[in-house]
């Protein structure tokens, strides 16, 4: 059993395609007013019928009051840290502080290349993303005075300003699948939000996964319960029969969902499937019913 | 030369207070400014907002009102340099907020002028000679209101609405705004306008039409129509108070006629009884007029419907078991026609019209004006019960027998939706016409054995009471979103095996607002033929509402062996099989005969449309 006792998180993964601009808020609105916690779109800046994550996040921000928002997750690659770092600090002090950072090391190459990024191996990406959430992180540091300098492989700058400072602690949540990419999330990040249909044997995965990430976790001093573990889930469905994980009705969901959180420790659950009812019903119904299911088992039987 | 004028925000502010500072760029775009731009001041230690998201957030945060944001400094694409965005995903973001925000964004910086603070109106007279808009830095409220009312001298010029370059960026193509006709043009609205973000939803659909115009007089409505004609590439969609459950009163990128305006209420023969009443008034207006006389005009079950869509199509309401259904009291109505000919139809002239008009009215032209004849009606007993039922299918089997077999002063609807862990709740709203308070409680009591008896209010009152339920639409407008999946039927009788099978709906979850109004009485007494809208014997209506329309599909379909027909209103399927439904097949063909004669091109086609140049009719 692995619970690493934070609080639930309950989110919706919506696709931004540029056709349904219009539909695509209005999937972040239906989220917001479901009560749900968190709302992300995927960050590919060279599939060209997707809008601009970015864009998308801070008027979608705008336009929404609750919840909060992320980049699942942001391609580093296209998005130089210290403008990610000031982007996401704006739009958390406009938002106040409804902005969180998922962040990745990169996938799609030749996407890439064609935006004019640069082509880096996997080895190289994992070293490329320490160091642009090192740099991220001292942007937001305005406690410190005096410029940022940084002298990387990957990037370095000379006199760099700092700030603007978020309006909270934004955590740095990166998408991690192999086993370098775990260890620096274990040593670095504040929680890690893979997809499960990613995950080479999907939920049996996880406590190996897991395991690498603790380990990375206790290797650099911290504790594992400083990484938050998050988890998207890509294909749901309501239906009548239980068919599979988050494919079946709402108690069969909740049933899951509780055994993910208190066997598997994953307390934040983000789906995808572009589905106004599901949302709703995912914030209506389903997510009360894990909160009292958990808070249940967590609480010591007196 | 038209001065555009806007404020400027500092960024500075913006970062330290973003609420307040965000109400500034609201207040501008209310009072009809045109353009709101960050100032990028930046001077401290710390480096300030980014000015891209600053400006996204605030086309966000706004719905008409031009923002212009900075463009992105020019940089040579460097992987190294933390600092340096790739120019392709600069251009991506412009594009995208162009898509979001639908033209909105002016990112030339040299697009605008800025005044000093406190500028006077010489002075922004003055810049405005180089014709960009002149934007004015504001700390508060005051500030804007200063410059609202200075820009509000400049908005009629020459007799002509004008509007500013970020207005007409939002105009569709295929829309020839500059031909609309002169009696319209200072009441149309444009995505762009003010107004626009409250008229462009219905109820419960969302819309973003290209164009709403809003005739005040029959001879507006024919210059309506007369552009409609000049486009009709687009939909049309005819809105009275646009409640509409099927949201056919908005669409996307076409156009609308509101008659809204159209909403005078007025009585001409007080011996008769007779009333004038325009097709924008809402029945909660008709019965508030109505009530000082001791009258009433029987309307749905709730106020905020308007007059011109139900009158055209029923009218099944809480009086309708003692007084019939709505159309059962027109007495003759005045018609604009789709070649812009303005006529009355009534038992005596164009009776053939009056016939089509009471059932299927949106197929034949825009009502302008209704002459009812009303009832007296004094006070009733007017109760709001809610139930508690562990057995849903007992329940509803209950309700049905005691709700027919009522005397026909009673009339009580059943609400309920999915049952949560077993219990139902089920709401009654029920009207006793008699103005007696123990008759009424004698009336409602068999109602109370359906569950247990969680709230109750019932109160002795007017008709304008009961209309009164409904929230007043506020100046934002109806505020619906998205597409409501509603579907309808009659019942011509509810048999056990109704009851089993609703309740096997009600617990799929496919459905959350379920009704059932009780018909009967009143509705029966006339015959079939008397209009368009046949549906004179079935026992009840039924409505069911859903979140996802395909799984609603699957939840109804036990529904239509009990069924015979749907009211049109509650029907958002628009499938044409569904035509025969609310049209039986003589019906139908009769009226097709007639729209042929009416409406040969078929110009008014968004609700329920009867194709005039279709021979075969749809199979059921």
């Amino acid at each position: 059993m692995t619970d690493y006792g934070h609080d639930l998180l309950f989110g919706t993964f919506i696709t931004p395609a540029a056709q349904r601009a219009r539909q695509v808020v209005d999937l972040a609105v239906t989220a917001d007013r479901a009560g749900l916690d968190l709302v992300s779109f995927q960050d590919h800046p060279y599939q060209a019928s997707f809008l601009d994550t970015s864009t998308l996040l801070a008027f979608a921000a705008a336009r929404t009051e609750r919840i909060h928002l992320n980049a699942n997750v942001t391609s580093l690659p296209l998005r130089p840290p210290a403008v990610l770092a000031r982007a996401a600090a704006s739009l958390d002090i406009l938002s106040g502080g409804r902005f969180e950072l998922g962040i990745g090391a990169g996938a799609f190459w030749d996407g890439i290349a064609a935006m004019g990024g640069r082509r880096l191996s996997a080895a190289q990406g994992v070293t490329a993303l320490r160091e642009g959430i090192e740099i991220i992180r001292e942007i937001w540091d305005t406690t410190i005075s005096g410029e940022v300098n940084y002298d990387g492989q990957y990037y370095s700058v000379n006199g760099a300003r700092r700030g603007p400072r978020p309006a909270h602690d934004i955590p740095v949540w990166v998408g991690a699948y192999k086993p370098k990419m775990l260890a620096l999330t274990g040593a670095v990040a504040d929680g890690w939000l893979p997809s499960i249909e990613y995950l080479p044997r999907g939920a049996d995965s996880i406590p190996e996964l897991n395991a690498l990430i603790d380990g990375a976790a206790h290797d650099a001093g911290r504790d594992p319960a400083a990484v938050r573990r998050l988890m998207n889930f890509m294909n749901v469905q309501l239906s009548s029969a239980p068919r599979g994980l988050l494919n079946g009705p709402p108690a069969a969901w909740v049933d899951q969902i509780v055994d993910l959180a208190l066997r598997h420790g994953i307390s934040a659950f983000i789906i995808g499937g572009d589905d106004p009812s599901i949302t709703q019903r995912f914030g209506a119904e389903i997510a009360p019913a894990v909160r009292e299911a958990v808070e249940r088992e967590r609480t010591p039987a007196r | 030369m038209v001065m555009e004028i806007g404020i400027v925000l500092d960024a500075s502010r913006l970062a330290r207070a973003p609420l307040e500072t965000v109400e500034l760029a609201r207040l501008a775009e209310e009072r009809g400014l045109d353009l709101v731009v960050v100032a990028d001041e930046a001077t401290g230690r710390s480096a300030g907002l980014d000015p891209w998201t600053a400006a996204v957030w605030l086309a966000g945060s706004t719905s008409r009102i031009a923002i212009g944001a900075p463009a992105g400094a020019a940089t040579t694409p460097d992987p190294t340099d933390p600092e340096a965005p790739y120019p392709s995903v600069i251009t991506k973001a412009q594009d995208s907020i162009d898509i979001l925000a639908q033209g909105r964004i002016i990112s030339d910086p040299s697009g605008w002028v800025v005044a000093p603070r406190g500028a006077k109106p010489e002075e922004l007279a003055s810049l405005a000679e180089a014709d960009l808009p002149v934007v004015v830095p504001v700390d508060s409220r005051e500030d804007v209101e200063r410059l609202a009312a200075l820009a509000a001298g400049r908005d009629h010029q020459g007799g002509v609405r004008r509007r500013s370059t970020a207005v007409r960026a939002q105009r569709k193509p295929n829309i020839d705004y500059d031909g609309v006709p002169a009696s319209l043009a200072d009441t149309a609205v444009e995505p762009g306008d003010p107004p626009y973000r409250s008229l462009s939803s219905t109820y419960l659909r969302g819309g973003a039409p290209g164009l709403v115009l809003r005739p005040r007089t029959p001879a507006e409505v024919s210059d309506a129509i007369e552009f409609a004609r000049r486009h009709r590439h687009l939909p049309l969609g005819i809105r009275s108070a646009g409640h509409g459950i099927s949201g056919r009163s908005t669409n996307q990128g076409g156009l609308v006629i509101d008659v809204g305006a159209m909403n005078t209420i007025r009585v001409v023969d007080p011996a008769r009884r007779l009333v004038r009443i325009g097709p924008g008034a809402t029945w909660k207006q008709v019965a508030a007029a109505l009530t000082p006389h001791g009258w009433a005009l029987g309307s749905g079950d709730y106020g905020g419907v308007g007059v011109g869509g139900l009158a055209t199509a029923a009218g099944i309401g809480l009086l309708s078991r003692n007084h019939g259904l709505t159309i059962d009291h027109l007495r003759s109505v005045d018609l604009v026609l789709a070649d812009g000919r303005q006529v009355q139809a009534s038992r005596e002239h164009n009776p053939e019209l009056f016939w089509a008009v009471r059932g299927a009215g949106a197929n034949f032209g825009i009502a302008t004006s209704f002459e009812f004849e009303v009832d007296e009606v004094g006070e009733v007993g007017w109760a709001q019960l809610v139930l508690l039922s562990t057995d849903i299918e007992q329940s509803l089997r209950r309700y049905a027998e005691l709700a027919s077999s009522a005397p026909r002063d009673t009339t009580v609807f059943f609400v309920t939706g999915q049952p949560r862990e077993g219990m139902s709740t089920i709401q009654l709203f029920a009207v006793v016409d008699n103005p007696d308070p123990d008759t009424v409680v004698a009336r409602l009591t068999p109602f109370l054995e359906l569950g247990t008896l969680a709230r109750q209010q019932v109160v002795m009152t007017p008709y304008s009471g009961v209309m009164g339920n409904a929230a007043d639409v506020g100046p934002n407008g109806q505020q619906g979103f998205g597409e409501p999946n509603s579907r309808s039927a009659f019942l011509p009788a509810a048999t056990p095996e109704f009851a089993h099978d609703a309740a096997a709906m009600l617990r799929s979850g496919g459905v959350y607002f379920f009704e059932l109004r009780a018909m009967g009485g009143a509705i029966a007494d006339i015959a079939a033929g008397e209009a368009s809208f046949t549906h004179r014997t079935p026992a009840f209506q039924l409505t069911a509402m859903g979140q996802n329309n395909q799984r609603l599909n699957a939840v109804w379909e036990p529904m239509r062996p009990h069924s015979d027909g749907l009211y049109l209103s509650f029907e958002t399927d628009r499938s044409p099989e569904r035509l025969l439904d609310a049209f039986p097949a003589p019906v139908l063909e009769r009226l097709r005969t007639l729209k042929r004669r009416y409406d040969p091109d078929n110009l008014f086609r968004d609700n329920f449309n009867i194709d005039p140049q279709t021979t075969k009719e749809p199979r059921a």
